[in-house]
């Protein structure tokens, strides 16, 4: 039988590969690896492995539990289908980047130990800010700076709170946390991943400024991985619990105002990762399967929506609402793949996200947390409201100036075998019960009062945008988030660089090297110390009593009038040592 | 075709109001659960209420299109 290895490596060393191969070879090349790696994880057996000695500490390649398989065998399906989405991209930097970001985010979901996982969680970061940068333009380049920034204070905080658990407890094996100040560095550094309001910005800042494919990538991994984590560590806290449902109506209310199509689809991440934290806040078996389930969900029907988004900017260049309009003639398998995609995220029946979404409210529910069950509830109408918009006004609305041609087969494709994931999962939601963390599941999405609650929730806020259509209609502008306070602060810290600090530098520096300028002077020559003052009253008064003799004081000035031999400085050098020679020998 | 499928909403709208008459909550934990047919209050409201909302909020928080420029 041939030994697994981790998953991580796969994608790792399988990028070192990507620029030496061509054409048809690269694509194939491309596809396996992941569905290798999926085979991968089929192979692996519950239990560690891979365990390395290192500084005292046992590092865990590959701890294996249901929790991390789940997540696992999802990283990889997306990774083929994105993958599968980006063939024509020529650029071998992406699909590097794409690899080692995939990678980094399964060596995470893997490790059993902190310093593996932080180890990944760094690569992760800067892997992923090349999907950004690749796009080439100064906004992109500079949402990446800002992405950067934001995820090495986010690493930071991590690596601190790793530290004082380490010394703290003198293990460094993954496990359970509570609310000691170790813990809450972590749950900050996790949280910042999973985009806890108000460390969020970092998403819907980088997330529309991404290459076409590389924002598909982006979706899918970075905050899923802080998701898993905090299911891992933080699992039945109240305080996350909440957070998430923040999250959910935060996200869809700042959705509604946007008019870049992806700016949008990033902050129903917000929303849609809050369901999440807020399965794994609560913390019983069918909150936390509900949690991963939709986890699972939420990476294929988010990347469908990102892969369809991204195939309307390839094919017209257009990314905001007010620009679009009409595409569905057009484009008809995007149009169909954001309508199902659509109705995923919003939780129609018949879709994946229902199944999951009923899950975690259920279990809301369930554990008596009514605040946190209408949160959830107001965040699923407002992601219908927000899902009717995006569809309508990007391919429905008139517009008949709109001319654009369907995106690649390969583009295609990969919406389309997503797509049918979405609906597989949701009429056979049974296929994922098997592969969730605690089993079996005991939860049945399609009861009555389920099913018709739901189509009564959204048909009413169907109705809704009938009615307050225009006040929904997408506007120019740029919407403020609590990034307005980081930008701020950041002007703020440049401004005190460049003026008080620079000002400050500028007159010590002046200072300092008037003192040098002395220092020199003196030690050139030391007995001019002695001799300035002498010389100087001598001047005066000489000055002072050919003022009073009536001389002129035309008497040019003589350089050599104040310079001694330099046997002088010499003696007094000499007179120095044979003190201190003195002195040393004496004490 | 816009209008039969207008027609097909409106008489789903109307149909799935009395529907929640028939069936009952199987968890019914807080008192809304068993009040029938609550979702279409739900859904209604929380719509508008986040319509109003994201109204509101837009004009406090949009601003020109190179605010940050």
């Amino acid at each position: 039988m041939i030994k697994t290895v981790p998953p991580a490596m796969l994608f790792i060393l399988g990028a070192l590969l990507i620029p030496l191969l061509k054409g048809k070879l690269k694509q194939a090349y491309l596809l396996v690896i992941p569905a290798l790696a999926f085979l991968d994880i089929l192979q692996l057996e519950t239990g560690t492995a891979w365990v390395y000695h290192f500084l005292g500490y046992e590092l865990v390649f590959c701890q294996v539990d249901r929790l991390s398989l789940v997540v696992g065998y999802i990283f990889t399906i997306i990774g083929f289908l994105a993958l599968l989405y980006s063939l024509h991209v020529q650029e071998d930097g992406q699909h590097v980047a794409a690899f080692l970001y995939a990678g980094s985010s399964l060596g995470v979901v893997f490790a059993g130990d902190y310093f593996t996982l932080f180890a990944f969680w760094e690569v992760m970061a800067v892997s992923s800010v090349f999907l950004v940068w690749y796009q080439k333009e100064k906004r992109s380049l500079d949402a990446g700076f800002r992405y950067l920034i934001m995820h090495i204070i986010g690493g930071c905080s991590l690596l601190a709170g790793i530290i004082i658990y380490v010394v703290e407890t003198g293990s460094i094996a993954v496990t359970h946390l509570g609310t000691g100040p170790a813990d809450i560095f972590i749950l900050i550094g996790f949280g910042l991943n999973a985009a806890f309001i108000p460390i969020h910005t970092w998403l819907p800042d980088a997330y529309p400024e991404g290459t076409v494919t590389g924002s598909v990538f982006m979706s899918v991994y970075t905050t899923k991985t802080g998701v898993y984590v905090l299911a891992r560590c933080f699992a039945g806290m109240p305080l996350v619990a909440y957070m998430g449902g923040i999250m959910t109506v935060y996200g869809v209310l700042f959705a509604l105002l946007q008019n870049d199509a992806r700016r949008l689809l990033s902050y129903h991440i917000v929303s849609q990762v809050g369901y999440m934290v807020a399965g794994v806040g609560i913390g019983t078996e069918l909150a936390i399967n509900g949690g991963i389930a939709h986890v699972f969900n939420h990476i294929l029907y988010k990347a469908l929506l990102f892969m369809s988004m991204g195939s309307v900017l390839y094919m017209t260049g257009k990314r905001k609402l007010t620009e679009m309009g009409g595409l569905a003639k057009h484009m008809p398998v995007t149009a169909l793949a954001c309508v199902i995609a659509s109705l995923s995220i919003a939780g129609a029946p018949g879709f994946n996200g229902y199944v999951s979404k009923g899950m975690i409210i259920g279990s809301a529910a369930e554990q008596h947390m009514p605040v946190l069950e209408l949160m959830m509830v107001l965040a699923a109408v407002g992601t219908f409201l927000s899902f009717v918009k995006l569809s309508y006004f990007t391919f429905f609305a008139p517009n008949e100036e709109m001319k654009a041609k369907e995106s690649p087969i390969n583009m295609q494709l990969a919406m389309l075998l997503t797509a049918f994931l979405c609906i597989f999962i949701g009429v056979y939601p049974e296929a994922l019960f098997r592969v969730l963390p605690f089993h079996p599941v005991l939860y049945h999405p399609y009861t009555p009062s389920h099913v018709i609650g739901t189509v009564q929730l959204f048909l009413l806020a169907g109705l809704a945008f009938m009615i307050a259509k225009d006040m929904l209609a997408p506007h120019q502008g740029t919407i403020l988030d609590f990034d307005y306070f980081y930008r701020m602060g950041g002007r703020g810290i440049v401004w005190a660089c460049v003026v008080p600090l620079s000002a400050f530098r500028s007159k010590l520096q002046t200072s300092s090297s008037r003192a040098t300028d002395i220092i020199t002077r003196i030690g050139r020559n030391p007995i001019m110390l002695l001799e300035i003052p002498a010389a100087y009253t001598y001047l005066r008064i000489t000055q002072g009593l050919r003022y009073l003799g009536g001389y002129s004081s035309g008497e040019t000035y003589n350089e050599n009038l104040y310079r001694r031999p330099i046997g002088l400085g010499v003696l007094v050098a000499i007179i120095i040592l044979f003190a201190l020679a003195l002195i040393y020998f004496i004490f | 075709m816009k209008k039969t499928l207008k027609m097909i909403f409106y008489s789903f709208l109307v149909l799935c109001i009395p529907a929640g008459f028939f069936i009952e909550h199987e968890h019914a934990v807080f008192f809304w659960h068993k009040i029938p047919s609550i979702d279409v209050v739900f859904g209604f409201l929380g719509a508008m209420l986040l319509i109003g909302g994201a109204w509101l909020l837009a004009r406090l928080v949009r601003r020109e299109e190179d605010f940050y420029d």
